[in-house]
């Protein structure tokens, strides 16, 4: 029992954490909150529906987010870039309009049904592990989240542009100042964001439906766990993502009734202990 | 008194008493103002017809919900994004009072009212000491919240669900009866003097003392932490205010339309309010109102071809790129025609 809630809040996990450490890497370098990271991810999942009709889902794991960080590419000089120097907040809701925007233009060309889409055949069915049958395609997402996650990590640790990053991220003036090009390290934090979005997009299909509020629930749970996790910090976004998992899928089991509104509650708890939230995410103004 | 002379407090226009200068503008200004209101509450409810008028009224609902963003943006650097909530929420409270409170009309008013104000300062008080990008993401987030608890199973059998509640009310409210409000032409007279009232409201706000701090607080809140001030009081204070002109505007729409349904507190409910304040411009009281009524209009226009969501994207963006000194932080005429003919680098913020 403990051990299928843990399997399946991290699976939950996997996703948010993809999609929550995008978040975070963007807001590290332009001090930007995404808000249509949502759409992004939504775009991705469509994206990945139609490329799997097409051509398979292994096909779609690998041309979507390709396609989706060149979006990302596009999004930094078209709108990032111009808008460097505007107040953040500005951009922010410029990142709200466009997220709509993109929204809307998903929902014309797909309708308002929801969509499905199945697991290759390697991946249905489910497996036993310790006397519990436990679905593969959610083994296969843990492995995916997990691994992207350490793969983040190792390249943020190990690589000279994921220590740029760091540096950035923990004090632009300075960092520029050392010569970092924040530019050309942004515009590989965009696309790998959103190419992060559209693996999530991919992976969401057969695991939840498709449907046309997907963008709105994603970036308001994303939301959530970046401010829990304290925003900006990537660290604190994953473990606030994996506390977050655990909440949604055992308020589910255990408060039916309200399992809704568990995310928000840890979120108002959250606040009130810590309002910076729990993760060391540089202190903003 | 100099240590409070801070950017912001001398950036004011004028002070309050000098607005007249001689004592005869101030009378003259009082009159025309009395008139516009006079006029503007009778003349459309003789020359416009049913149609127009509830587009009209719609108009001024969401102005009034502008209002209220606008006002937080303008003066406090704070962009909210759960209005909606508010809205919807007093309306669907007073439907609850009076079918399952078994409240007569007018207490059932003053119990959603009350609720939604002490929600809002609950929310408020753990929400406006973060900081503004935090705010805002706080905002979205407390509103979804909402709308999911009104979809609730076990809540069901009092918000309706996804069905919504269906508002009838016997006797009178404010001296009105239920046909009353629903009457366009008698419903907008109410509109009319409750969009004047809050929008008066919070221009003398903004002007007080309050508004001073908190255009500050906006500018540089450790300085006016250093300096002594309290800064947390005043965004609280303008937090809750700015929630109760929306509170009486979602009483205010329960009361015309004589339902609430669960669309009243989703998200395109405060992003639509965020455009019209952004199509009217932020600062000042007649703008936002202005800003509902062209969406209302807009709206009726383009809204059959179901492209309302699409534009609102689009206006969010263009509005907010094309005001190149930027909407949020005050925006005055002078300083982007400067821009404009300079093309000089834009102050950091």
């Amino acid at each position: 029992m403990i051990a299928l809630l843990i399997a399946n809040s991290l699976a939950l996990a996997s996703l948010l954490i993809m999609l929550a450490s995008g978040l975070a890497l963007i807001y590290g370098l332009r001090d930007v909150i995404n808000f249509g990271h949502g759409a992004i991810y939504m775009l991705g999942a469509y994206l990945g529906y139609t490329v799997s009709l097409v051509g398979g889902f292994w096909l779609a794991l690998i041309v979507v987010p390709i396609l989706l960080a060149l979006l990302g590419i596009a999004f930094e000089y078209l709108a990032l870039r111009p808008l460097q120097g505007r107040s953040h907040i500005e951009v922010a809701l410029v990142t709200l309009g466009l997220g709509i925007i993109l929204g809307q233009v998903i929902i014309f060309f797909y309708g308002g049904v929801a969509r499905s889409v199945d697991a290759p055949q390697i991946l249905s069915g489910s497996v036993t592990v310790l006397n519990l049958s436990y679905p593969v395609y959610r083994i296969f997402l843990i492995v995916m989240g997990l691994g992207s996650c350490a793969l983040l990590a190792l390249w943020l640790r190990y690589t000279s542009s994921g220590l740029y990053v760091r540096a950035v991220s923990q004090d632009p003036s300075v960092a520029r100042m050392m010569g970092i090009n924040a530019d050309r390290l942004s515009l590989l934090v965009t696309s790998l964001s959103t190419a992060f979005a559209g693996v999530a997009g991919v992976l969401a299909g057969p695991y939840l439906s498709i449907d046309p509020g997907m963008d709105v629930t994603m970036i308001v749970n994303c939301l959530i766990i970046v401010v829990i996790g304290g925003t900006g910090s990537i660290g604190g976004a994953i473990v606030a993502a994996l506390l977050f998992g655990f909440m949604q899928v055992a308020g589910s089991v255990f408060l039916p009734n309200i399992a809704a509104l568990v995310p928000y509650i840890l979120l108002m708890i959250v606040l009130l202990v810590a309002p910076r939230g729990i993760g060391r995410g540089r202190v903003l103004n | 008194m100099s240590n409070r002379t801070t950017t912001a407090a001398s950036e004011r226009v004028a002070p309050l008493g000098a607005m007249g200068g001689s004592s005869l503008r101030v009378p003259l200004t009082l009159v025309a103002v009395a008139i516009v209101v006079v006029v503007g509450a009778v003349a459309p409810t003789r020359f416009a017809g049913d149609f127009v008028l509830r587009l009209a009224n719609e108009g001024l609902l969401l102005g009034m919900l502008a209002l209220s963003v606008a006002f937080l943006m303008n003066q406090a650097g704070l962009v909210a994004l759960g209005a909606a909530s508010i809205y919807g929420g007093s309306g669907l409270l007073f439907a609850i009072a009076m079918n399952d409170w078994n409240l007569p009309p007018a207490w059932a008013l003053c119990a959603a009212f009350l609720i939604i104000v002490v929600y809002a300062t609950v929310l408020g008080a753990l929400i406006v000491r973060t900081n503004p990008l935090a705010f805002m993401m706080l905002t979205l987030a407390a509103g979804e919240m909402i709308s999911h608890a009104v979809m609730l199973e076990a809540l069901r059998d009092y918000t309706g669900g996804a069905d919504g509640l269906v508002v009838s009310f016997k006797g009178t409210v404010f001296g009105m009866e239920a046909a009353d409000f629903a009457s366009p032409a008698r419903f907008w007279v109410v509109m009319w003097v409750a969009a004047w009232l809050s929008g008066l409201a919070l221009w003398a706000v903004g002007r007080s003392r309050l508004g001073a701090i908190l255009r500050a607080v906006r500018e540089n809140e450790e300085r006016m932490r250093f300096s002594g001030f309290d800064t947390y009081l005043p965004r609280l204070i303008a937090y809750v205010l700015v929630n109760i002109v929306a509170a009486v505007a979602g009483l205010l729409h329960v009361l015309n339309a004589g339902f609430v349904s669960p669309e009243s507190l989703g998200i395109s409910v405060s992003t639509n309010s965020l455009v019209a304040a952004l199509m009217g411009g932020i600062a000042g009281s007649v703008g936002p109102l202005l800003g509902g009524v062209i969406f209302s209009f807009a709206q009726d226009e383009f809204g059959a071809r179901g492209l309302t969501q699409l534009l609102t994207g689009i206006a969010i963006v263009v509005f907010i790129v094309v005001f190149p000194r930027g909407v949020v932080g005050g925006l005055s005429s002078m300083a982007w025609l400067r821009k404009l003919a300079f093309g000089g680098r834009r102050e950091t913020s």
